[in-house]
């Protein structure tokens, strides 16, 4: 059994990385709930709404994505009902899903058009087909050209 | 010596009961895999959509460009080498003049050409990316779609590329590699020497750029060491394996404001150590051996070092249809995002921009730090490999991500920033080399005497 000197490595692997001198007190736990979807390592709390109420704004702007962004990100705010959300989020809340339900209309209007265009093809839309689809629309402006 | 491991392992006092060798091996696998997913798309890509057979409009323009001494188009070692050396000099240039926009503080300036930059590549090569994968699967998409879709992936993505704070960080990641996948792309359709070219040219100027007294990223290293500040630039980070160390965290528990002083100081244990943390072991207060580090040494730690060459001033715009034009623009689109640089970073203040850069470092948050350049490179290693076969990929793959870890041990033990360049490429063309010209017999002469396969 060998004795404990202090300052000296207890065990062979420590020699070039030391081991931490003291420890401090223990972390305390965690709040019931994270926010964001990241957890600890997310947007705090007082920044939350904020950044909800601009990425739901923002998405006015023709950038559906934002409210993707936005709903992916604000995951656990949607993810339980309104009734047992932590009073913290009750801000956040309705931005987050005012953004889901317009992300949820956009791709339903982009899906459903695009399948009819694939799947109705030529029979149903004529010769506006050709000239819509995107490959023939690169050809006739050239430019895949650019990367050969 | 398995008794006195697990007695030193018992101690009860740490809350985390890790040890270095329980969060470096995740801490590593979190780095190699968005360098092998890069790479792996990389190849995808470039088996997809690449016809090595006919000269692209962009050689021909690379020809025009650097004056064609072999007559414009061919693909010989004089052009390589002018070419190579053209680009590295236009990195020097762009890292210097980065280095002179940082000693003058404008930060504003280099966000906006990282915004830019990363807009650019996302919008034009994911552009020109989408619609050659579109023409050779012939995927019957509409243009209103394509026209509704790219800008906004592309917004979204840049967005999630630059602002890390905004979104998760499985996007953000996502994006970086995204952007580092299309300009990969986009070298590998040089002419075969060229790239080769190009790439021993980075290497040797990323190890002299970093290591030199004089070289531009050591500069720039020294400069926001002396002040303590982050260079703006695109850089991986990948994710902290501990999230107690998380910022949210921290400021929760400690019901602090965001922005004080107080920094991210999760560090991996034992390589936070290692910065010497556990040398200004002073304050009671912080519930984290962390907190310990002092804002104010700065002379033991080193901050990254972002390699973010900036970006000469008369850049043609992308609309344009030019090729010549288009190409310089690109060069310093990539010289921008590429640091060459690893570097650990001990400490951030609070107030300072996010964005990190260069080469392999540590985080605030102790999570290894890659620059985007690396994984670029890297993946122009490859996909040039693929362009000739998949067993030279295989044999590149193993020797660049050996390369990979022989640079992160040499991290753990110099501290310092380190080019995370040469050592992987040269491992790379070396095993390109030998596999194309010894592996390949080997393996014909096997398979036609029906020895293997």
């Amino acid at each position: 059994m060998e004795t404990r000197v202090a300052g000296v490595p207890e065990d062979e692997e420590s020699g070039l990385l030391p081991r931490p001198s003291s420890r401090g007190p223990r972390f305390p736990p965690p709040p019931a709930s994270w926010a964001t979807v990241d957890g600890p390592l997310g947007l705090p709390l007082e920044d939350a709404e904020g950044h909800a109420r601009r990425f739901f704004l923002w998405g006015f702007a023709c950038l559906p994505f934002l409210w993707a962004i936005n709903c992916c990100y604000f995951w656990p705010v949607i993810r339980s009902p309104a009734a047992s959300l932590p009073s913290t989020f009750a801000p956040i809340r309705p931005y987050v899903v005012r953004s889901a339900i317009g992300f949820t209309i956009f791709s339903v209007v982009l899906i459903t058009w695009a399948t009819t265009f694939i799947v109705g093809g030529e029979q149903l839309f004529g010769p506006v087909w050709n000239d819509l689809v995107m490959y023939n629309v690169a050809d006739k402006l050239g430019i895949t050209g650019f990367m050969g | 010596m398995a008794d006195a491991a697990a007695a030193a392992a018992v101690p009860g006092d740490a809350p985390a009961g890790t040890t270095v060798l329980d969060s470096l091996g995740e801490d590593i696998t979190r780095i190699v895999y968005p360098v092998s997913a890069c790479m792996l798309l990389v190849v995808l890509l470039v088996s997809l959509l690449s016809s090595p057979s006919s000269p692209s409009p962009l050689s021909a323009s690379i020809a025009a460009a650097t004056g064609g001494v072999s007559g414009g188009g061919d693909d010989d070692i004089p052009t390589a080498l002018i070419t190579a050396l053209t680009f590295v000099v236009a990195v020097t240039a762009a890292t210097f003049l980065l280095a002179l926009l940082f000693y003058l503080r404008c930060t504003p300036c280099l966000r906006a050409y990282l915004g830019f930059s990363a807009l650019a590549v996302l919008l034009v090569l994911g552009g020109q990316v989408a619609l050659l994968l579109l023409s050779r699967l012939r995927f019957p998409l509409d243009a209103v779609s394509f026209a509704l879709l790219l800008p906004n992936a592309a917004g979204a993505l840049a967005l999630a590329a630059l602002a890390p704070a905004s979104v998760p960080i499985a996007l953000h990641q996502a994006a970086l590699v995204a952007v580092a996948v299309l300009t990969a792309f986009w070298f590998t359709l040089l002419p075969e020497w060229t790239t080769w070219a190009l790439l021993v040219a980075m290497a040797i100027y990323d190890l002299a750029a970093v290591l030199l007294p004089g070289g531009p990223l050591r500069v720039l290293l020294e400069l926001a060491i002396q002040r303590n500040e982050e260079i703006p630039a695109l850089v991986y980070e990948a994710r902290p394996v501990d999230p107690r160390h998380g910022r949210n965290w921290r400021l929760w528990r400690e019901g602090t404001q965001p922005g004080a002083d107080l920094d991210a100081r999760s560090t991996v244990e034992v390589i936070g150590e290692v910065l010497g943390r556990n040398l200004d072991a002073n304050s009671g207060n912080s519930s984290s051996s962390h907190d310990n580090e002092a804002d104010g040494d700065v002379s033991n730690s080193r901050p990254r070092v972002t390699l973010v060459a900036a970006f000469s001033s008369s850049d043609s715009t992308v609309a344009q249809a030019g090729e010549v034009s288009a190409l310089p623009e690109h060069r310093v689109a990539v010289a921008e995002m590429s640091v060459p640089l690893i570097q650990p970073r001990p400490q951030r203040s609070g107030e300072e921009a996010v964005e990190d850069e260069d080469g392999i470092g540590l985080s605030s948050s102790g999570a290894i730090k890659l620059g985007l350049g690396d994984f670029i490179f890297y993946s122009v290693l490859v996909g040039r490999a693929a362009m000739y076969d998949y067993m030279t990929v295989y044999a590149c793959y193993l020797a660049i991500i050996a390369g990979l870890g022989i640079t992160l041990l040499l991290l753990a033990f110099f501290r310092k920033a380190l080019p995370a360049l040469p050592v992987s490429i040269a491992l790379g063309v070396v095993f390109y080399v030998l596999t194309r010209t010894l592996l390949e017999e080997f393996v014909v002469q096997c398979s036609t005497n029906l020895l293997m396969f």
